[in-house]
């Protein structure tokens, strides 16, 4: 989260190329949205028993529960000639990368074209609502995703999941550990749920990167954090990431 | 889309209403149709400095989460506590009720950088064309 921060604000200050981040998570987390609050939100105890780590999102939305995921980021400028200075477009041209990528993948995704209101006792997880531009396959939600913008540069991450476990995020969401997950099955989906084991993270991976090159008629190429974007990751992580106040959603938020 | 003639506008979308070495700050109406159905809002607090240029908020919509940019320099005076209450005046009223904070001026020359109605909205129709 730290990086992709980094790379975000950094894009403001020095010219940078647009950049897109593939990731996993090594330790199971669940990422708020930026005005979520964790003890409002989730259930804190459970996380801390389960070894359940909490990081606050520089985006909006609701919560995630990372593990089972492939995380995508991408920051550009709204100027880049790929992408829009648009929310509603640029939502929609990511969308378009990542579904030509799922396709690869065996899986028939679509964009939403209306949105679905939250579902009760998991009103707070991202995945119980669908948005304009988000993505469905059988119907049901597989990838959310949100944006911040600021100076002309916009950061959009989501979480395609790999596989969904409706009691596990039940627990991490609601106090109430006997929650009905029948809701959450008729409306998420994952990739094992719709084609089995044969696409694993890295085929998934693959799949989603050859996409964006192929719907944005470009070559991807593997490179490193810049020095700034570096420097900005350290300052990110002491005064934000490994700082409980800022995970939690406690206090005043502004400021960096 | 309206743009009061009474009041300077910065290219980050929001109002600024000067009144001595006092401004009144908001966002306008093509942030507001912009960003869609406003969600939250916050605010840096009274007694905090803000520079023109940097932040002093953040702002969520249905779409997406952006930094407020201030369009002055100087010392945060006053809040619009009734914002906490009903964060839609954003969307219904974002030149009156809708204002976000009163700013204390301290360089009354950067208020050069600033756009009169007229300038801001050619600004608006160059921005929407380049898209």
């Amino acid at each position: 989260m730290a990086v992709d921060e980094a790379i975000f604000r950094a894009g403001r200050e020095i010219k940078i190329p647009p950049t897109i981040r593939f990731y996993g998570w090594k330790n199971p987390a669940v990422s708020l949205g930026y005005f979520q609050n964790a003890e409002r939100e989730i259930n804190c105890g459970y996380c801390r028993e389960r070894g359940i780590d909490i990081v606050r999102r520089p985006t909006g939305g609701r919560a995630v529960l990372h593990g089972d995921d492939l995380t995508y980021s991408v920051v550009a400028g709204e100027n880049s000639p790929h992408f829009s200075s648009d929310i509603v477009e640029t939502y929609s041209i990511i969308s378009t990368c990542l579904i030509r990528g799922l396709e690869k993948s065996g899986i028939d995704a679509e964009m939403v074209k209306e949105g679905r209101a939250g579902s009760g006792p998991v009103d707070a997880f991202c995945f119980s609502t669908s948005c304009r531009n988000e993505l469905l396959a059988d119907g049901k939600k597989i990838c959310g995703s949100a944006q911040v913008r600021a100076k002309g540069i916009f950061l959009q991450h989501g979480s395609l999941l790999m596989d969904f476990d409706p009691a596990e995020v039940c627990a991490v969401i609601t106090k109430d550990t006997g929650a009905d997950t029948g809701t959450l099955e008729r409306s998420v989906t994952s990739i094992r749920r719709s084609v089995g084991e044969s696409v694993g993270m890295d085929t998934l991976c693959r799949n989603i990167a050859a996409g964006f090159e192929e719907v944005l008629n470009i070559r991807l190429m593997n490179g490193k954090l810049f020095p700034e974007e570096e420097r900005l990751k350290d300052s990110l992580l002491k005064s934000k990431y490994r700082n409980t106040r800022w995970n939690m959603g406690q206090g005043s938020k502004s400021g960096h | 889309m309206s743009f009061p003639s009474d009041l300077v506008y910065s290219r980050e979308h929001t109002w600024v209403r000067i009144d001595g070495d006092i401004a009144t700050v908001g966002i306008t109406d093509y942030a507001q149709d912009t960003l869609g159905e406003i969600l939250s809002v916050e605010l840096f607090p009274e007694d905090s400095s803000v520079e023109q240029g940097e932040p002093f908020g953040v702002i969520e919509s249905s779409k997406v989460t952006t930094e407020l940019i201030s369009p002055v320099s100087g010392e945060i005076i006053g809040v619009n506590e009734d914002l906490s209450d009903d964060v839609g005046i954003l969307n219904s009223d974002s030149y009156d009720t809708g204002w976000m904070i009163v700013v204390n001026l301290r360089d009354l020359g950067e208020l050069d950088n600033l756009l009169d109605a007229e300038s801001y909205a050619d600004y608006v129709e160059e921005y929407e064309e380049v898209d």
